[in-house]
């Protein structure tokens, strides 16, 4: 259903595009009666023009992109892409030590690929259950609730760049910071799974108010 | 209320029909039809034609002769036009004389809107029942699909004008939504008829954009030329064939005039996109805007150049790419009262 959005400079009926080279060289057999739907329906409406940040080149990714997007401070695109660039760089570096140093039969457990440990550090870093402030005769609960999968997302990586900024020593740079919190994220270790452990325990703790929840 | 930016101002008239209840009588409207009549006759024998053949043109244009004016606003400059048009559709009174209301729901407020809700319902399960009498028979059931193309919803206004009564967002959007449930059921077409009373074509707006051919310089080499703009950067790209995938800006290199690396994408992303890569070089004039901005507007102007060479469903992949429109997101005005577009003043308590 179209709702007209208060703050989009686009008509209502314009539709998100879609970058990626494969999509549009599946042949027609293939696809599902959904997708046909939304192929009639894209051949007919307008569509936005596509974000500077999204490219149909392989290194572009939407989550790292909204990971860069989190990090920046003042609108300093340059600065956040060139630590994430940094981060990827010195995760690649470790992660190809290890594997230098691993006896023969252990290389190949060793994943070298920075934006697959990078994918998979989130996901790990990803609370199931969040907890919400309902006030009810005056006291406040925390309340279990479930969560969407873009509040997960957002938590995991305000959690990670929360994490770097504040406990990491003077010296230290932030490429090199992050770098370390996600091979910990990545095994499962480190601060950041932590707290989601904590989140956890909470939630679980709360169990009886879990009735107050009315969504 | 949400105030929509992007439509036009027919879109946001105010429906002044749904506004009372009836201002004008029927029999005043009935005389003013008769005067109108009337006094197109005379009209027309003044200006010596036929009085039976006086059309609304002939009419406006006689009223221009005899009363000249220099007013700006047309609307405030005399005309002469069928009471209908002049006074807007009112609701009757809806009680009788002894104060007893006509229509059932009278009391809810929005009677037109809540009748319609139950009309739209019973047609739902009409269908439903029609379908469980069919599965019930065990026969199969046909889905036929409805053309999302060239159709649309009526808007609020104009399903207000059609009820003569004020909605609300929230009201409409109930009414869409019980709409579409309906169209999504697979005997559907049985309530057709009454499902067209809300939908309305939409002229198939592809605006087929006339590709310009390729041109041919000395050397025989083929080549294209595209304009693009986004926010106040004005770009124009020369796309050559038979290059080797230089491209020049403002005479000098990308690599010197971008160092960023997300501006070389964006100047990268429509040949890449096409898989040309190696094949084309490229000369391009921009100017105005920042860095970003002058990014997109080449790429845009690449694309638009792009276009002559390519296929014409590669030219409608790269529209669903989103690579061929103009990016509409510009700077927001200041606002009097607020510091910024959106920020207000502090807020001092005293």
């Amino acid at each position: 259903r179209i709702m007209p959005v208060r703050w989009s400079r686009y008509n209502p009926s314009y539709l998100e595009p879609e970058v990626k080279k494969e999509s549009y060289q599946k042949p027609l057999e293939k696809l599902t009666d959904e997708e046909r739907e939304q192929k009639e329906l894209k051949a007919v409406r307008p569509i936005k023009a596509a974000p500077p940040t999204l490219s149909s080149s392989v290194f572009s990714d939407p989550l790292i992109s909204k990971f860069t997007n989190m990090m920046m401070k003042s609108g300093n695109k340059v600065l956040a892409r060139s630590l994430m660039s940094q981060t990827l760089e010195a995760i690649k570096r470790k992660q190809l030590e290890k594997y230098h140093k691993a006896p023969e039969n252990e290389k190949e457990t060793i994943e070298c690929n920075p934006y697959v440990i990078f994918h998979q550090a989130l996901k790990n870093c990803q609370p199931i259950i969040g907890l919400s402030n309902i006030t009810k005769g005056g006291k406040t609960y925390q309340v279990p609730v479930p969560l969407t999968d873009n509040r997960k997302r957002f938590l995991a990586m305000k959690w990670l760049i929360t994490e770097c900024r504040e406990n990491k020593h003077r010296r230290t740079m932030m490429a090199e910071k992050l770098s370390q919190e996600l091979l910990l994220a990545f095994n499962n270790e480190g601060p950041v799974i932590k707290k989601k452990h904590v989140l956890h325990k909470m939630a679980e703790a709360n169990r009886a108010y879990a009735h107050f929840r009315w969504w | 209320t949400l105030r929509l930016i992007c439509t036009t101002a027919a879109v946001q008239r105010k429906n002044v029909g749904a506004s009372g209840p009836e201002k004008y009588t029927e029999a005043f409207i009935k005389k003013q039809i008769e005067e109108f009549n009337l006094g197109k006759r005379h009209l027309a024998n003044m200006m010596g034609e036929d009085p039976e053949t006086f059309t609304q043109e002939d009419i406006d244009r006689a009223i221009a002769y005899l009363f000249p004016s220099g007013l700006f606003d047309k609307q405030a400059r005399p005309m002469m036009k069928h009471p209908t048009e002049v006074f807007p559709e009112q609701r009757k009174i809806q009680w009788g004389e002894d104060g007893r209301p006509f229509h059932f729901l009278f009391y809810t407020g929005k009677q037109s809107y809540y009748s319609l809700m139950h009309e739209t319902y019973e047609k739902f399960l009409n269908v439903q029942k029609h379908q469980d009498q069919l599965t019930a028979q065990d026969l199969p059931l046909q889905k036929e699909k409805r053309n999302l193309a060239g159709s649309r919803w009526l808007t609020k206004i104009e399903l207000e004008e059609m009820l003569l009564e004020k909605l609300s967002d929230d009201d409409y959007s109930r009414f869409i939504q019980l709409l579409e449930k309906l169209v999504a059921l697979p005997y559907a077409d049985m309530e057709e008829n009454y499902i067209q009373k809300f939908s309305k074509e939409v002229p198939v707006q592809l605006q087929k954009v006339v590709i310009e051919p390729l041109q041919y310089d000395e050397q025989g080499v083929a080549f294209s030329t595209g304009e693009g703009k986004r926010k106040t950067a004005r770009a124009t790209a020369v796309v050559y064939d038979n290059g080797t995938g230089k491209i020049t800006v403002n005479g000098t290199d990308i690599l010197h005039y971008f160092p960023v690396l997300q501006d070389r994408e964006q100047l990268l992303f429509p040949f890449q996109f096409l898989g040309r890569i190696g094949k084309h070089d490229m000369v391009c004039t921009v100017s105005g805007g920042g860095r970003s901005a002058q990014a997109g507007a080449i790429r845009l102007a690449s694309a638009k150049a792009l276009r002559s060479f390519v296929t014409e469903q590669e030219v409608e992949f790269m529209r669903q790419a989103g690579l061929l429109t103009v990016d509409p997101r510009v700077k927001e005005r200041k606002k009097p009262g607020q510091e910024g577009p959106r920020r207000k003043f502090t807020w001092k308590k005293r």
